[in-house]
């Protein structure tokens, strides 16, 4: 078969640009460190949070010099803790469940987002930089109130951060 | 048009769609900086990035 060279340009620039996106995205899993949020995760009972160690009392726990652990229940139409609070410049894993239907757990404008289902715990990790606040938003629809089903997400200056002791 | 004067006869290589080359290297470039720009800047460039 004979192609026509400008035929050979565009059939090897869609080759270029198939092997780009390909190395991009293996650049971003490798180097850049994304990940994607897995089920690995054991499950859980929904109808049991209040005697989940983690889940009895959504908190915010530090785990390490630099390390906070996040243990969230979002649930129509809240998530709690609320407001999050967690320092500048640490790693945070948040584990987030849901007692009743399916909810997101979006912070507004940022990477960190995911679906959370009942009986499922979704553990995704993130790095804060700067403080600031973000919003959470829920962003499957959960309900009659899903609309007003709202968190907040606030990144103190490290050294204006405390942890409360029990309350 | 007459229809029964052929002018020129070209063969497959002699003819060069040179309009078509220009569109596809125009949407090329369009995708290359959409490309650059959404992954790069956009989504990496996106705090909280999800590392774990
Ligand atoms: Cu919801």
């Amino acid at each position: 078969m004979h192609i026509h060279n400008y035929e050979k340009i565009w059939l090897v620039l869609a080759m270029i640009m198939i092997v780009g996106f390909l190395t991009t995205v293996t650049y971003g899993a490798t180097a850049v460190g994304i990940e994607m949020i897995s089920d690995e995760e054991d499950t859980i009972d929904p109808g049991a949070l209040d005697e989940d160690p983690r889940f009895a009392e959504p908190r915010v726990e530090q785990v390490g010099e630099n390390e906070y652990e996040a243990y969230v229940v979002a649930q129509q139409y809240i998530f709690s803790p609320d407001p999050i609070e967690v320092p500048a410049n640490s790693t945070v894993t948040f584990y987030v469940t849901s007692p009743d239907v399916i909810h997101g757990f979006q912070v507004a404008g940022t990477n960190a987002n995911t679906m959370v289902i009942p009986g499922e715990v979704a553990k995704l990790t993130v790095e804060t930089e700067e403080p600031g606040e973000h919003g959470i938003v829920c962003n499957e629809y959960c309900g009659s109130g899903h609309h007003v089903m709202e968190g907040k997400l606030i990144i103190h200056p490290e050294d204006e951060f405390e942890m409360e002791d029990d309350e | 048009m007459s229809g029964d004067a052929v002018v020129t006869e070209i063969d497959h290589d002699e003819f060069n769609p040179r309009g078509t080359l220009a569109l596809i290297l125009v949407y090329f470039a369009i995708l290359v900086v959409m490309w650059v720009f959404m992954y790069f800047v956009e989504f990496l460039g996106n705090d909280l990035t999800v590392i774990g």
